[in-house]
C-alpha cells in the first residue's frame, strides 16, 4: 500500500496550492488528479484579483498564463443602460484573465517543484476511516489500489464527493448550484475590450451573463442560471444571449465549457479528524460573481500550511485541523457574507427595478459615493427596491 | 440512467444528487442506480440535457 502524509485530491488550483503549501511545511504530499490533462476542460470564466494573487505570493506570468490585465467592469440592465466601474475600486475577479488551461498546469508544477508527487489520471472512489489514517480508494488504467494518508485533502470540485463520503455535509443544494456555460468566441466587438462585462435580470435567471475579454477580439462568453428559476436549459438561455448581444452578433464559438457552481456560501463543516475540504468542494466561491480561483486558492494555501504543522506535530484532529476554518473565516467569512446578501438583493430585483437603478447610478462616481448618498439615490428610483434591500441587512 | 453522448461530464449532476450516488470518471458517468431514490434532481440541473430517465 502507498502511504503519506497528505493526500490532496483534485489538481484544481484549490488542490495544488494546498499541496504545495503542505510539500513546502515538509510534509509528505500525493496530489491526485482524475484527468489526463490538469486544468482541461477548464469550467470557468477565468478573471481573477490583482490582490488576489499578489497575497498568494504569485507573480502573474502574462502572455503564458495570464493573458490579459482588466481594468474596470461594465454592468448591463436588461434595456441595455449601463454602469462604468473603473479599478479605483475594489472589483472582484477583476484584474487579470487567466488561461486555465495553462494556469492550472503551472500551478501543479509549483506544488511539484515544493516535492509534491502527482498522479494523473488518478480517480478517487471511496475512503474509509482506519485508525488515526484514511484509506483512500484510487482508480488508474483500470487498476484499483489503495493510498493511506494521515490526512486527506479535499480538493474534488462541486461534486464534493470526498467530504461526503468522510460524513461532513458538503453538498450544494440545488438551488445553491448554478448551471454555468460558456463559450469563448472570436469577432467579439466589445465597446471596450479591457473591461468585464456582466448583463443582468432575465437573461440569466437566478443568475448573470458576462462577457470576459481574453484578447482584443476574443472573450469568453457565458452565463449561469439558477435550474428552478428557469424552465429552459442554461444553453438555450446562451445561445439566446449570443444571439441578441450587440458585442456578439457577429461573434463565433471555438470552444464550450459546461459546469456547476456552487454560490451557497462557505460550507460549516470544511474539516474533521483527518480531513480538510477545499475549494468548489467547500463552496469557497464568492456567490455574488460566482468566482473561485483566489479564494479556493487562498484557503487551499491555509490548508496546506495547517496540514503541514499537523504533521510535524503528529496530531491530525479535528481540534487541531480547526484552525483552518478559522483561517478561512476571519481572512474572508465577512466578506463572503456581504456578497451572499448583495447576490440575494440583486436577484430579487425585476428587469424594470434593474432597469431605473442602472438609471440612476449611470454617471455617480462610486469611489466618492457614501452609503447615504446610495441609499439617498435608491430612494428616489425605487422605493420598493430598497424595501427588498432593507430586509436583507 | 441514459447519459446521451453530448455529456461534457462536468459532474454538476453529482454535485446536487443529495444521495453521492454520482461517479465522474473523465469520460464516464456510473450511477449507484440501486440506491436511487428518482428525485430527479441530477436530470433536472444538467445544463444541456444531457440525462434522461430510463423507461422501465
Amino acid at each position: 500500500m502507498i502511504e503519506t502524509d497528505v493526500l490532496v485530491v483534485g489538481s484544481g488550483p484549490a488542490g495544488s496550492s494546498a499541496a504545495k503549501h503542505a510539500a513546502l511545511s515538509g510534509a509528505k504530499v500525493i496530489l491526485i488528479d482524475k484527468k489526463s490533462e490538469i486544468g482541461s476542460p477548464k469550467r470557468c470564466a477565468e478573471g481573477v484579483s490583482k490582490e488576489g494573487l499578489k497575497f498568494l505570493g504569485i507573480e502573474p506570468k502574462i502572455d503564458r498564463w495570464a493573458v490579459k490585465e482588466i481594468d474596470g467592469i461594465r454592468l448591463v440592465a436588461p434595456n441595455g443602460t449601463d454602469v462604468w466601474l473603473n479599478d479605483e475600486i475594489e472589483l472582484p475577479e477583476a484584474g487579470f484573465i487567466l488561461e486555465r488551461k495553462v494556469f492550472d498546469k503551472h500551478m501543479a508544477m509549483d506544488a511539484a517543484r515544493a516535492g509534491a508527487e502527482i498522479r494523473i489520471k488518478t480517480l478517487a472512489k471511496g475512503l474509509e476511516k482506519r485508525g488515526d489514517s484514511f484509506i483512500v480508494k484510487c482508480e488508474s488504467f483500470g487498476e484499483l489500489f489503495e493510498i493511506k494518508t494521515k490526512i486527506v485533502i479535499a480538493a474534488d470540485g462541486p461534486e464534493s464527493h470526498i467530504g461526503r463520503w468522510a460524513g461532513l455535509k458538503t453538498q450544494t443544494k440545488a438551488k445553491n448550484m448554478e448551471s454555468g456555460i460558456q463559450f469563448e468566441m472570436c469577432n467579439v466587438e466589445m465597446e471596450d475590450p479591457n473591461v468585464l462585462e456582466f448583463y443582468f435580470g432575465k437573461v440569466a435567471p437566478g443568475g448573470y451573463a458576462w462577457i470576459f475579454p481574453k484578447e482584443n477580439d476574443i472573450a469568453n462568453v457565458g452565463l449561469a442560471v439558477t435550474a428552478s428559476e428557469t424552465d429552459k436549459t442554461a444553453f438555450e438561455h446562451l445561445v439566446d444571449f449570443v444571439t441578441t448581444c450587440p458585442a456578439t452578433k457577429n461573434a463565433q464559438a471555438v470552444e464550450l465549457n459546461v459546469g456547476g457552481d456552487p454560490v451557497g456560501g462557505f460550507v460549516k463543516n470544511i474539516y474533521g479528524d483527518n480531513i480538510l475540504v477545499v475549494g468548489d468542494a467547500a463552496g469557497q466561491v464568492n456567490p455574488l460573481t460566482g468566482g473561485g480561483i483566489i479564494s479556493g486558492m487562498t484557503c487551499g494555501m491555509f490548508a496546506g500550511q495547517v496540514a503541514g504543522e499537523a504533521i510535524k506535530e503528529g496530531n491530525y484532529s479535528s481540534k487541531q485541523l480547526s484552525k483552518y476554518a478559522d483561517m478561512c473565516d476571519e481572512h474572508m467569512g465577512a466578506k463572503m457574507k456581504k456578497y451572499l446578501k448583495t447576490k440575494e438583493y440583486l436577484f430579487s430585483l425585476t428587469d424594470d427595478e434593474l432597469n431605473s437603478i442602472a438609471d440612476a447610478f449611470q454617471n455617480v462616481k462610486f469611489k466618492e459615493i457614501s452609503t447615504t448618498e446610495l441609499i439617498k439615490q435608491l430612494v428616489k428610483v425605487s422605493p420598493k427596491a430598497l424595501l427588498k434591500l432593507g430586509k436583507l441587512f | 440512467m441514459i447519459v446521451k453522448d453530448w455529456c461534457s461530464f462536468c459532474g454538476e449532476c453529482a454535485g446536487v444528487c443529495p444521495r453521492n450516488l454520482i461517479e465522474v470518471k473523465e469520460y464516464a458517468l456510473v450511477f449507484n442506480e440501486g440506491s436511487c431514490k428518482e428525485c430527479d434532481t441530477c436530470i433536472k440541473a444538467c445544463p444541456v440535457k444531457a440525462l434522461e430517465k430510463e423507461e422501465n
